[in-house]
């Protein structure tokens, strides 16, 4: 057990490092030279003065050799410092840990309305035995996955914020202006979490121990909820990682249509502005935050389902 | 207002009348100063929420320059003096009085006693020097208040509430200049920080309200100062403001603010275009309008560049921009077309409409003449270049982007080529000091015709690269100027100088037009047409 | 972004493989092929529903003008704001350009981005995949450890970071979203080449001494390249949400090309009093998803699995 915990975590501090030198190389070292978009703000480069891209070049160190310029932002990376916002000339770290708070809370509700709404429809989908109402269930998730985020909050804004003036159109007030921007950042994501648990669902009522519970006798609501869905729901846990990397960036777009505070409006306005430093620091999160919800489902994984430390190679892939 | 202005007798009657002549007539629509149907006793107490459209990255007055943030810093910071926006009168607010000398060099106010900035510190004369003094070093974000002070040859204290500036030369536009908001006065202390610091940090001021938290492109949330009692002499209530706080928050698109005011998520709005005016009217919401005085919204060329160094092209983009289309379509019922480089609020506008007017026929044929042939695709070309503009802009207003889709419409039609460049509003001083851009999209509110050589004089920051020539000497010469008829001369002749060699392409006046809820009271525009809210209550 | 987790699904569930097959189809194959493809739509009304909105959003994108002879970027300004009614299916902007005639001109936008997108995916995810699949040992460790850290990272932050260092425009935003879908591909490449590669037909190639590239070419290729097609075709969908999302960001192309993200974030100005400038665009945008996710259901799963 120590042994894959520990392998685990070397693969967690891995992809890390690997993400920080991907962000890096996309970031730095693209066609598109962040000095000179900085610089002109993305004019035609030869009108930038040459003499202003030079002084910048030298301010961020981009005259160095590239190893160097490396090391030295890795060095400072490890130390929590991703450098100051080129717009704000705040510390990325501080920026990102302002914004935070609200988009955790954005994210989590979001997860929890997922999983209600997503599972819910996934068990009652499979539960009935009425065709046409199988058919009406199944056909929401495929929907749910095809509509845009943003369109959908506009529809609720419009209807929900100037029709019946039930919620507030935008701002981080309070529970009830959570509601509209969780439930629309929910809907892709319970799409998703539907679809997978009603595939693993479907295997699992085949499966032969369901057969012996239901020849125990044991009731159909039982067999459903307590055998199947215990099993089924193991391979979903998989995807959490997955899903809540999706919900923190999906925040990028429902921030936006909320105006609300957090991560994704900082995210948002730090491409607009080409603040590289910021841009990176946001990327860098997003990959630990993936990366640590996979831990912890890794970690978890085995005290549901002892087999897996055994067949854990099996299933390497993503840390 | 325990101390009466006395207003020095016969030293300073021609200024005033100078000031005063023909200013600031509010061209109100709807509601005026003040709110709709007033209803019982002024309240103390409530927050006031005001949803802007855009936060220009900066919270210091003498620093900012884009309206959505003025309205929020005015209110930290008190000035030495006030103008009255019906009248263009100037009276006393933290100068209890003063005395201009007759060649308008010499400025010498005499400061209120008991005034405290809300760290505790008191103003004196000595604090009014210091912020004097660090104006003209707040680099590329001042060019505001440095424009005010330029030429400034010294600031002194007199004793510790007499403080007398000296111009080099005659300066008749700062007594006007020391009742906006860029001359706002701050403590000593925030004074000495740097411009950045300022920025990112805000400022102590003495204002009837202190900036409680600023988040960046977010929200800015004031308190009421306690103790406040050296309102302007304009205010109405005495004391401290009526409103515990006001949240300012950034809602960028103006359907979410519309409709946020509908429901009652916000109390007032800013910058409601002309698509908003069907919405809101006839609900809980008044309309009020005020038209900006200062230089109309416009496209600044870059003269420096190339294609634009040449006169006919300039002559063509002005020709062939169809200004009334613009203003009623895109712009608040009753905005008005430009008719000159200054808006028609202005003291010593000058109706240049005739040389405004659109002609197609004239801007094709001035295009022709300087080698721009039509190619098959409509646009032109000259040496296989083809003739294209990129006009950065700035989302300040909702009214921006449609207003410069229509340009881009219009100038097609003569064969021009147009590239909206969108950059952020915290970009915008960079983008105009460093001359990166072509054609910019921009206005300046100022109540004194000053506000041409702000902009226009080489000798000063020349955001639009102007070749030096007449055009600086006329500007020079309306400043230094104390005679009314001379200086409405002088203007006159800047703004036909400006508008023939098409150095700068008049488009649309500003209108300012807020959204306020029928509850909200005493919500007042200034002779900048920004907000005051000491005298605003909630009923 | 919601494909990679139904790759990952796909790619875990190890399942009855499909039959390999080394020849290619035959004429006479490829006719009776068509006729059960045709049968197999008729019988499902959401499936040929489906392929008809597709078919006009194509349709769209190369031949704007059977769909409207209205100019998408000059209106009449004195007739915004009209709701819709005949003359304007989807009514009139804020400067009185027909909106309907607008998404119909901007489906050839939104269409090049998707497909340049998923063109970047499928190439450079291909490549990848199969360099790493053919070659194996430690360069498909190196390539296949790259691709996991692709996936570590939210698609859209991937996105994003492109369009931080390559600046705005259509073309941009595309390649953007391409590269945050490459992972994936890779990754079914690879499984691809893998069960092929130890086919026994393969073996058999390789034994009797037929060069690499002919036997990449010959049998591992064609035999691998079904289900990254089929992948492709499911990551039409997402391509098209996520070109759209940055668009509505505001990365896309300058104003006044209709992009479909464009129109629906131009649209929110106008929220209070003209439902139609965001509603009826984004209805446009959601019912091309749905229709391609369906079409690429129907060809990955209803199709491919039960011939």
């Amino acid at each position: 057990m120590r042994r894959y915990v520990i392998k685990r975590l070397a693969q967690a501090v891995g992809v890390l490092w690997a993400a920080y030198t991907v962000s890096f190389l996309v970031l730095d070292f693209l066609p598109g030279d962040p000095v000179s978009a900085m610089a002109g703000a993305g004019m035609d480069s030869g009108q930038v003065d040459p003499a202003r891209i030079a002084a910048l070049r030298h301010e961020y160190g981009f005259d160095k050799p590239v190893l160097a310029q490396y090391a030295d932002h890795l060095g400072r990376a490890l130390r929590g410092d991703f450098g100051d916002a080129v717009s704000t000339g705040r510390p990325v770290t501080a920026t990102l840990a302002d914004a935070l708070p609200q988009t955790l809370r954005l994210t989590g509700a979001a997860l929890l309305l997922a999983a209600v709404l997503g599972g819910g429809l996934a068990v009652l989908a499979t539960y009935t035995s009425r065709r046409w109402l199988r058919q009406l269930l199944l056909s929401l998730p495929p929907l749910g996955v095809s509509v845009p985020t943003f369109w959908v909050g506009l529809l609720l804004v419009e209807a929900f914020s100037f029709r019946l003036h039930w919620f507030p159109a935008f701002g981080n007030d309070g529970l009830r202006g959570l509601v509209l921007p969780a439930l629309t950042l929910a809907i892709p994501t319970g799409a998703q979490v539907a679809q997978v648990l009603a595939k693993s669902l479907l295997t699992a009522l085949d499966q032969a121990y369901v057969e012996t519970a239901r020849a125990k006798g044991a009731g159909r609501w039982r067999v459903h909820l307590r055998h199947a869905l215990r099993n089924a729901s193991l391979p979903a846990l998989t995807v959490v990682g997955l899903l809540v990397g999706q919900l923190i960036a999906g925040s990028v777009v429902v921030e936006t249509v909320f105006s609300r505070d957090g991560l994704g409006r900082v995210t948002a306005a730090a491409v607009t502005a080409q603040d590289i430093p910021l841009v990176q620091g946001v990327v860098v999160f997003g990959a630990l935050i993936f990366v640590s919800v996979n831990l912890i489902v890794d970690l978890v994984y085995p005290l549901l389902d002892p087999r897996i430390v055994v067949a854990s190679d099996r299933r390497a892939g993503i840390a | 207002m325990r101390a009466l202005p006395s207003f020095g007798p016969t030293r300073r009657s021609s200024l005033t009348a100078l000031l005063a002549t023909g200013l600031l007539l509010t061209a109100c629509g709807s509601g005026g100063d003040g709110s709709g149907g007033a209803s019982g006793p002024a309240r103390s107490g409530g927050t006031l929420t005001f949803a802007v459209g855009s936060d220009s990255g900066c919270v210091d007055p003498q620093q900012v320059g884009s309206n959505d943030t003025i309205y929020s810093v005015r209110q930290i910071v008190d000035s030495l003096t006030d103008q009255n926006p019906k009248t263009g009168k100037i009276v006393p607010w933290l100068a209890k009085s003063w005395e201009v000398s007759s060649d308008a060099k010499t400025f010498t106010f005499h400061l209120r006693s008991g005034v405290t900035f809300s760290d505790g510190s008191e103003l004196t004369a000595q604090v009014v020097k210091d912020n004097f003094d660090a104006v003209p070093k707040l680099g590329a974000l001042g060019t505001l208040a440095e424009g005010y002070l330029s030429g400034l040859e010294s600031t002194t204290v007199v004793d510790p509430l007499t403080v007398k500036v000296t111009f080099e030369q005659s300066n008749a536009q700062f007594l006007q200049a020391t009742s906006t908001h860029s001359l706002g006065i701050e403590s000593s202390a925030s004074v000495q920080r740097t411009p950045q610091q300022k920025c990112a940090d805000g400022v102590i001021g003495s204002g009837p309200f202190v900036l409680k938290q600023y988040v960046q492109n977010q929200s800015i949330t004031l308190a009421r100062r306690t103790g406040y009692d050296w309102g302007s002499a304009l205010w109405s209530k005495k004391g401290a403001a009526y409103l515990d706080k006001v949240v300012f928050k950034v809602v960028p698109e103006s359907g979410v603010r519309s409709g946020s005011l509908q429901s009652g998520q916000v109390d007032a709005i800013g910058s409601v275009g002309r698509a908003d005016e069907a919405a809101l009217k006839g609900g809980q919401v008044t309309l009020q309008s005020r038209a900006n005085p200062g230089v109309v919204f416009g496209l600044g060329l870059n003269n420096a560049r190339p294609l634009l160094k040449d006169a006919r092209v300039r002559r063509a983009i002005v020709a062939a921009v169809d200004r009334k289309q613009i203003a009623d379509t895109v712009f608040p019922t009753g905005t008005r077309p430009a008719t000159s480089v200054l808006a028609h609020t202005t003291p010593d506008w000058t109706d240049l409409s005739a040389d405004l007017a659109l002609d197609t026929a004239k801007a094709k044929s001035l295009l022709d003449a300087a080698g721009w042939k039509t190619g098959s695709d409509g646009i032109r070309a000259k040496g296989g270049k083809k003739l294209r503009l990129t006009i950065t802009w700035f989302p300040n207003a909702a009214t921006n982007q449609p207003a410069l889709e229509l340009v881009q419409q219009q100038l097609k039609a003569v064969g021009i080529d147009v590239v909206l460049k969108q950059l952020q509003v915290s970009q915008f001083s960079t983008t105009v000091q460093t001359g990166d851009y072509e054609v910019v999209w921009t206005n300046v509110t100022r109540s004194d015709p000053d506000i041409l050589r702000s902009s226009f004089s080489t000798r000063l920051t020349n955001f639009y690269h102007l070749p030096a020539g007449s055009l600086d000497s006329v500007l020079a010469a309306q400043a230094a100027t104390t005679d009314t008829a001379t200086r409405a001369e002088l203007v006159g002749q800047a703004q036909k100088l400006l508008v023939q060699n098409a150095y700068y392409v008049p488009v649309v006046e500003l209108q300012t037009q807020l959204g306020v809820a029928k509850k909200v009271h005493g919500l007042a525009f200034d002779s900048g047409s920004r907000v005051q809210l000491h005298d605003t209550w909630i009923g | 972004m919601s494909q990679s987790l139904l790759d990952g699904q796909a790619e875990a569930a190890p399942g009855p493989a499909r039959p390999l097959d080394p020849r290619t189809p035959s004429p006479a194959g490829r006719v009776t092929g068509l006729r059960q493809a045709l049968r197999f739509v008729l019988r499902r009304p959401g499936l040929l529903l489906s392929v008809v909105v597709l078919v006009l959003v194509v349709l769209a994108a190369f031949r704007p003008e059977l769909f409207t002879s209205q100019d998408p970027l000059k209106g009449v300004p004195s007739q915004n704001f009209r709701g819709p009614s005949g003359s304007h299916w989807f009514g009139t902007d804020e400067l009185g350009r027909d909106v309907f005639s607008r998404v119909v001109h901007g489906a050839q936008l939104s269409l090049k981005a998707t497909l340049i997108a998923v063109l970047v995916a499928f190439v450079v995810g291909g490549l990848l995949g199969v360099v790493a699949g053919f070659t194996g040992r430690w360069v498909d460790d190196v390539l296949m450890r790259f691709v996991d850290i692709l996936l570590s990272i939210p698609a859209l932050f991937l996105s994003l970071a492109m369009v931080t260092a390559l600046g705005y425009g259509t073309v941009k935003v595309a390649v953007a979203v391409g590269i945050a879908s490459v992972a994936s591909f890779a990754r079914v490449a690879r499984a691809e080449v893998l069960r092929v590669r130890q086919a026994v037909f393969v073996e058999a190639a390789r034994s009797s001494g037929a060069r690499w590239y002919s036997m990449l070419a010959r049998h591992v290729l064609p035999n691998a390249a079904g289900p990254v097609v089929v992948l492709a075709t499911l990551d039409l969908g997402s391509s098209i949400l996520a070109v759209s999302a940055l668009s509505f960001l505001g990365y896309g192309a300058p104003p006044p090309a209709p992009e479909w993200g464009t129109l629906i974030s131009d649209g929110r100005n106008y929220l209070s009093n003209a439902w139609w400038l965001t509603a009826l665009p984004g209805l446009a945008v959601a019912a091309t998803v749905l229709a391609t996710n369906r079409v690429a259901r129907a060809l990955d799963g209803e199709r491919g699995r039960r011939p």
